[in-house]
């Protein structure tokens, strides 16, 4: 298939991350931290970096911009611009869009972008007042509040009670997701959930949080940064690291159609990203070697595997039963252990285990001849009842 | 709406307080007086929930074209949760309560708790006609939309 001009002229060289609980850090220090890891790891000096992101939740549901002060400045960088992207868990997709335009015309040569978080280390505070989960709750104006809408399980959750009660899918398909999860972390020593496999009985057998969704359907609340360098294909072959081509990128929105046809509760807005990201890249599904979805919950993974066309629609929970996405898998699946057992940085968890799976850096865990890597962000609820959400598709190679 | 369900509420309010705005004003005043309203298309009859321009043709400026009317209040359950986790402490007397997608008659999806007796056994059991139910907290000054099942 041809590809567009831009696929593989742009490449990741550095990756930085921060993880695990960081009590002794406030989030502007993790978010430093994690910049001149990603700096080191490129083989670069501060002074090389000339342009700045900061990949935030705030459009949307989530938190707001309330830094003091920019990571970009507390480092020492030379930067010619920072700013804020995101939405939701849409942040790296969002933010290599926003920085090839840069790239692109030479504005910038070596673009930092990161994104940290301190929500651990905020919910163990929140917790001592009676408040149980993420902190940054539905803001203030959220309709649902008074009601009892009050995290995002409260309405992500229809989403898998709206699959079953469609298709049929079951509680226990649905664990089939963390299960599998769960697995690729015990191979991964950087996972929260390292060391700690599980069973379909033990998903059954967790609380139920927003019944249908149990403990262990609900992804992790985490601390850390995770910061990447993005810079031009010809700047990228003299790098210490192997460099991680973007091949294409697609995104697409659940208020352009689903939302209006009330399929929000049982798809994702795919179908535009999928066809953009394949055909910029010029590849086929079949021909990637694992996919980085973004798992807030397990029904957010069931859905993609089926949009994507991995199987049928409604076809998802006898898919994920069958062991496809875990280790021995057809399609290995958030191969880190995810949102759900690795840590929440948003799309940064599956672009960091992308990145190590095409450097061939993923150790026990890595994925043979692994060449083409999808990830995807989620997230940005804009409308009452939610589930208005973005979706971007990232495709990565190990070749331009 | 006459002869819809009414519960006043005596009990403090001890949870997060309704966001009332410009946009969605006239449809808490329209709760407060007992008519569950929805933003309806006078030029093509569409319903809306929340405020929006209507999406089947061009609208008139600030959407003059359209306003808040009266609905039936009753529609179908769509898909709901149960909350076994009070994620805010002022929940903690209520869980488990089931929070519920409602597709109203008139088209648009709104969410909200169900009460009554009737309560769906899992959450396969859905489709079940649902009516609303106005909850007036007169010393907050607000009335909350909750639904039952009524078939």
């Amino acid at each position: 298939m041809s590809k567009h001009p831009s696929s593989g002229r742009y490449a990741i060289i550095g990756l930085g991350v921060v993880a695990g609980p960081q009590p002794d850090h406030s989030e502007r220090m993790v978010a430093t931290e994690a910049a001149r890891r990603a700096i080191e790891d490129a083989g670069l000096a501060r002074k090389d970096i000339d342009g700045a992101i900061d990949l935030r939740r705030t459009g949307g549901a989530g938190d707001r911009a309330n830094y003091t002060d920019a990571y970009s400045r507390l480092l020492g960088l030379r930067n010619g611009f920072y700013f804020t992207v995101g939405r939701g868990g849409a942040l790296a997709g969002l933010g290599i869009a926003t920085a090839l335009s840069f790239l692109d015309r030479g504005i910038a040569n070596y673009i930092c972008l990161m994104g940290a978080v301190t929500d651990w280390s905020q919910a163990q505070q929140s917790r001592k007042h009676g408040h149980r989960g993420m902190v940054h709750a539905e803001k203030a104006g959220y309709w649902g509040k008074p009601l009892g809408d009050l995290r995002a399980v409260s309405h992500h959750s229809w989403m898998a009670a709206r699959h079953m009660a469609v298709y049929g899918t079951t509680s226990r398909q649905l664990g089939a997701i963390s299960v599998a999860q769960r697995a690729w972390a015990c191979m991964n020593p950087e996972a929260k959930m390292y060391g700690r496999p599980i069973t379909i009985e033990d998903h059954q057998n967790s609380p139920l949080v927003a019944e249908p969704y149990h403990l262990l359907d609900i992804s992790l609340v985490s601390d850390g940064g995770i910061a990447f360098i993005l810079t031009t294909a010809d700047r990228a072959k003299d790098r210490p690291k192997s460099p991680v081509y973007v091949l294409g990128q697609g995104f697409d929105e659940v208020s352009a159609e689903l939302w209006w046809e009330k399929k929000n509760f049982t798809h994702m807005a795919v179908r535009s990203a999928k066809k953009q990201a394949f055909g910029q890249a010029g590849l086929r599904l079949d021909e990637i070697d694992c996919a980085q979805l973004y798992d807030c919950f397990t029904g957010e993974v069931l859905f993609q595997l089926e949009d994507y066309g991995w199987c049928e629609k409604g076809e998802g929970g006898a898919f994920v039963a069958s062991g496809a996405i875990g280790p021995g898998g057809s399609i290995p699946v958030n191969t880190g252990g995810g949102l759900l057992s690795c840590y929440h940085l948003g799309d940064l968890t599956g672009m960091a285990e992308a990145i190590r799976q095409l450097r061939g850096e993923a150790g026990e865990r890595q994925v043979k001849d692994c060449n083409a890597v999808l990830t995807t962000g989620h997230g940005g609820e804009l409308l009452s009842p939610g589930m208005c959400s973005i979706h971007t598709c990232t495709l990565l190679g190990r070749h331009p | 709406m006459s002869g819809a369900k009414v519960i006043v509420s005596k009990e403090p309010w001890n949870k997060p307080l309704p966001n009332i705005d410009q946009d969605n004003a006239p449809f808490w005043e329209g709760l407060r007086q007992h008519k569950f309203l929805v933003w309806r298309c006078r030029t093509c009859g569409a319903s809306y929930w929340p405020k929006a321009h209507c999406r089947n043709h061009d609208n008139a400026p600030f959407l003059e074209n359209m306003a808040w009317e009266e609905a039936s209040g009753s529609g179908t359950l769509f898909a709901f949760n149960r909350h076994h986790t009070a994620f805010h402490p002022g929940f903690k007397s209520e869980i488990p309560y089931i929070y519920a997608l409602i597709e109203l008659d008139e088209g648009p999806l709104v969410s909200t708790t169900l009460v009554g007796d009737k309560q769906p056994k899992d959450v396969y059991d859905v489709g079940q006609k649902v009516e609303v139910v106005y909850e007036d907290h007169p010393a907050e000054g607000f009335t909350l939309p909750r639904f039952r099942i009524i078939d």
